[in-house]
């Protein structure tokens, strides 16, 4: 079991500073959702003159927002679920049925990260976006236009990263089934529900 | 055989895999074991492509807006002013409680929200004037359903992204119910007030002091005011009135009242970030199980099964309720409306009962059932605020519980009562 | 009962739509003619897929068999469908019909089955709601100047703004749901839709009074089908999926001109102007459009390989109506 914890602690470790590092740009990402609205409104109503854009990339930026963001919410146990039964079963039969779950999410994970894979980078992604365009030389004159797969990245990316916390929770499940759950890093608890 | 997803799902659900995992274990499996392995891209493609959704970027912005609202200490000027209103009545705090509520439910679409901005405030107000803690906490949680069904609301905008209806116009037919419900919890607080005894909570306020509490409470009660004046008006979207909610409530927060700071801010998105990145892929999840649901014919078969029991649509709305009633005790609302607003909506609009006003029963039962015992989230959240078993409170709540079961049959059998607004606004037949 | 083969198809419109007609008269004959070894599953709305690319990527891999997309749908994938949206490059029905019965369609197909490598089939061409107008809130609009600085809502696309440039109006990209209460607003001064999609969202209540028929561009429904599928099937399965596809065809041209008529009396009955211009307008129309020809050519992948190959079609095209129509007057 001690070796389980030392190999729990590395991908602890990844998950932790991947999540962080998405967290931020998450922030980033809804932050400019707002501004970008913002910014159609005021074109809209105040110059009279919708921009094309901003729709298009504010939706780009709700994407990448989720990709990046569910995972940690799924890490800390954010994700609704009816756990009741798991609760009313005994310890140790109770901790086997989250297990079990948390197998069966791997499942539907792995199917979802092979699809989302041939998603990207097959028909699908060739489509252009309607609007969204990257500067490719300094004097902003050449402009590259930019690819669905860009937009369709974010769901496959997110699917990784839960794939990861996945097996980290796996893992603590198998410690805690063996009795070691003093040894686990304490994960903060998600703030729920947007009921 | 198909159709065997149903089950499956539900069972996945009960032994509690996440909402998220058992939309699409179940119907990947079916499809797996019908043969159709083609159509479990079919099932991925559509979580990205239910999410990808201009209307659905409303839910991070309100969420968004409440956070800002919240942390910018509206919502004590929000309490304070409904002190200034109600405070000496007997059973004063309590009364406070529902009108803050409804005041709040004005500036956030969120039930979670309201029982702990409200509740970690109100609590131990109301404790201190000897009410007991069950009860306080119970108010609060009873009175904080309110939230999701005055708009702006996150369960409608998913309602009607899913169901394919205006935002605009649920968001409208809320507004009455919504109302009632906080009306009648009052009615209800007035009885047990006269017959316990409750303290009442402060003196009568004079006008002038009434007045200083309105200005005080001015701009955070004009939000829903632009909200839905912009939305009326065709100014603009509901997603736009969403930004502009974020917006408003950011210059308030920061320039007029001054109780926000910069640093607080990434904080703040990062909440409303996460927890919407929840919701968005439990709805993408949701219209990948709904493709599924139309490739199993299961509507059609639902709906004869239904229609097997009754043709009355009375009754059927009744049943309905009944249903409606004990999913809530298990499920939350969000999740409960993506599951079922696809398979029973169809069958009520073909009966004759108006697509907005069955959203509205929907989401009002639905959302009553945040309140109810077993799984109820507000109670969990109730209970983590005043440190109260949840048992304990769900045995306080009843008798509010009753009154807003009597005002979920008043809209379902009174159409007018959520009809009417949007209809004379034009945003609904 | 189990058929052969079944096919799956799906439009992102309604039941009152000429999509559904289409729909519905080629389930009924492929049905019928493959002597029920062919089934057809209609699924009209957005439950399988809700946009062009979605259910174009779903016909690519064959979770979707057929699909109708409008030129703007494909855009993303096949920028040169947007051909179909040039100004007056096609006069009337009878051209527009003839054109696209013919092998202009094929020339497309091959394009587009070069491009998704062998995936996506073009089927045939149909139509969809009738001809392009425009149409305002403000005055007639008789001849190009009377355009000049009204606000006309365009989607989010290059070709309809660049030609709304050309006309000396400003293109507003407006989302269609949000339309009506643009132009109550003013937000918008004008659009560019058919008859039916006016009447059907009730714009003249918002103040969508003036509608000249220009005719500017024709609203075709591409009908894609999964080319795997097609090519599997034995050939008589193909001659009967090819036939019920010409069925479908003539059932798209037919039902817009029937649809419209209602929509124009209601325009008309409800104090709407509606303007044919004289034939000096419409040329006048199509020369200040010009430039949006030449800016196809050089900024639309294939755009010039394409628009010469319908200028062609449309040159035979009126060579041979002419001469059908002369031999039918004498
Ligand atoms: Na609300
Ligand atoms: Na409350």
């Amino acid at each position: 079991m001690g070796g389980l914890a030392s190999v729990l602690a590395p991908i602890a470790f990844v998950n932790e500073t991947a999540l962080r590092l998405g967290r931020a740009v998450g922030v980033v990402a809804i932050a400019f959702m707002v501004i970008a609205i913002l910014i159609q409104v005021f074109f809209r109503y105040v110059l009279g003159n919708a921009l094309p854009w901003p729709d298009e990339a504010a939706r780009f930026c709700m994407l990448w927002m989720t990709g990046l963001m569910a995972p940690t919410a799924f890490r800390r146990g954010g994700f609704v679920a009816i756990d009741m039964l798991q609760r009313f079963l005994p310890r140790v039969l109770g901790l086997s049925l989250n297990l079990f779950l948390q197998l069966i999410s791997l499942a539907v994970l792995l199917v979802a990260v092979n699809i989302g894979w041939s998603e990207v980078t097959g028909f699908g992604g060739r489509f252009t976006t309607a609007a969204l365009y990257l500067p490719t030389s300094f004097g902003f004159d050449e402009w590259y236009r930019i690819p669905r797969s860009w937009m369709m990245a974010s769901l496959l990316v997110g699917i990784v990263l839960l794939i990861s916390v996945n097996i980290e929770l796996i893992l603590r499940s198998v410690v805690t089934l063996l009795g070691g759950a003093h040894l686990l890093p304490e994960i903060p608890e998600a703030a729920v529900g947007a009921e | 055989m198909l159709i065997w997803f149903l089950p499956t799902f539900l069972i996945f659900l009960l032994i509690g895999l996440p909402v998220f995992f058992a939309l699409l274990a179940a119907p990947g499996i079916l499809l797996w074991l019908n043969g159709q392995t083609n159509d479990i891209t079919l099932l991925y493609r559509n979580v990205y492509n239910g999410m990808d959704s201009f209307p659905l970027m409303a839910i991070p912005f309100f969420m968004l807006a409440g956070e800002l609202m919240n942390r910018g200490g509206i919502t004590i000027r929000l309490v304070e002013f409904s002190q200034a209103l109600m405070g000496h009545f007997r059973g004063g705090l309590a009364h406070v409680n529902v009108l803050s509520s409804i005041l709040f439910a004005g500036l956030s679409g969120s039930a979670v929200a309201d029982t702990s901005a409200l509740g970690s405030m109100l609590i131990p107000a109301m404790e201190k004037q000897g009410y007991t803690r069950k009860f306080a906490a119970a108010i609060t949680a009873a009175s904080s359903v309110i939230g999701p069904i005055i708009p702006p609301s996150g369960i409608m905008i998913i309602y009607a992204y899913v169901m394919g209806e205006s935002v605009a116009a649920l968001f409208l037919a809320g507004i009455v119910p919504g109302v009632m419900v906080g009306v009648g919890l009052m009615l209800m607080i007035k009885v047990m007030a006269d017959k316990y005894d409750f303290p009442v909570a402060s003196r009568k306020y004079t006008w002038p002091e009434r007045r200083q509490a309105s200005l005080k409470a001015f701009f955070p009660l004009m939000t829903p005011v632009i909200i839905l004046g912009g939305i009326l008006g065709g100014i603009f979207t509901p997603t736009e009135a969403a930004a502009v909610a974020v917006g408003y409530a950011f210059i308030i927060g920061f320039f007029v009242l001054r109780t926000l700071t910069l640093k607080e801010v990434p904080e703040i998105l990062s909440n409303a970030g996460m927890t919407s990145a929840v919701v968005l892929l439990l709805v993408g999840a949701a219209m990948a199980f709904k493709t599924v649901v139309s490739l199993s014919h299961a509507p059609e078969q639902l709906a004869s099964l239904i229609l097997s029991l009754s043709e009355n649509p009375l009754i059927l709305l009744f049943l309905i309720n009944l249903l409606l009633f004990v999913v809530g005790m298990f499920l939350d609302a969000g999740p409960a409306i993506i599951i079922l607003g696809p398979i029973l909506g169809p069958i009520f609009t073909s009966l004759g009962v108006d697509p907005i006003h069955f959203a509205i029963i929907m989401s009002v039962n639905l959302t009553v059932g945040l309140a109810t015992p077993p799984m109820g989230l507000v109670l969990f959240v109730a209970a983590a605020v005043s440190r109260e078993r949840v048992e304990t409170i769900a045995k306080a709540i009843l008798p509010f519980l009753a009154v807003e079961i009597i005002v979920i049959f008043l809209i379902t059998y009174i159409p007018a009562l959520s009809m009417t607004i949007p209809r004379i606004t034009g945003f609904a037949n | 009962t189990a058929a052969d083969y079944t096919l799956r198809a799906t439009a992102n419109s309604n039941e009152n739509d000429e999509d559904y007609d289409g729909l519905v008269v080629f389930k009924n004959y492929v049905e019928a003619a493959s002597n029920g070894a062919i089934e057809v599953e209609l699924f009209i709305g957005t439950q399988l897929c809700s946009n062009g690319a979605e259910c174009l990527q779903g016909v690519a891999d064959g979770t979707i068999d057929i699909y109708i997309s409008t030129s703007g749908g494909a855009s993303g994938i096949f920028p040169y469908v947007q051909v179909l949206d040039l100004p007056y490059l096609m006069a009337d029905d009878r051209i527009a019909e003839h054109v696209l019965s013919g092998d202009f369609t094929r020339q497309m197909r091959d394009m587009a089955l070069e491009d998704s490598g062998g995936a996506i089939r073009l089927m045939t061409i149909g139509n969809t709601g009738g001809w392009r107008n425009f149409a305002n809130t403000q005055r007639r609009v008789a001849e190009p100047a009377d355009m000049e600085g009204l606000k006309i809502r365009t989607v989010v696309a290059d070709l309809p703004q660049e030609l709304v440039k050309a006309l000396g109006a400003s293109p507003t990209p407006i989302p269609w749901p949000e339309l009506f209460t643009s132009f109550q607003t003013g937000v918008v001064e004008g659009s560019k839709n058919g008859i039916t999609d006016i009447m059907g969202m009730k714009f003249p209540d918002a103040g969508l009074q003036y509608v000249t028929l220009d005719g500017h561009a024709y609203m075709g429904a591409l009908w894609w089908m999964n080319n795997a599928k097609f090519q599997e099937m034995p050939e008589d399965m193909r001659r009967v999926v090819v036939d019920g596809f010409y069925a479908l065809q003539q059932a798209t041209f037919a039902s817009p001109k029937r649809k419209s008529i209602q929509a124009y009396e209601d325009f008309v009955a409800g104090g709407g102007d509606l303007y044919v211009p004289t034939p000096e307008q419409k040329t006048a129309f199509k020369e200040a459009a010009t430039p949006v020809y030449a800016w196809f050519q050089s900024n639309v992948a294939r755009g010039d390989e394409v628009f010469n190959a319908l200028n062609e079609a449309v040159a035979a095209a009126e060579v041979d109506v002419n001469a059908s129509r002369d031999a039918d007057l004498n």
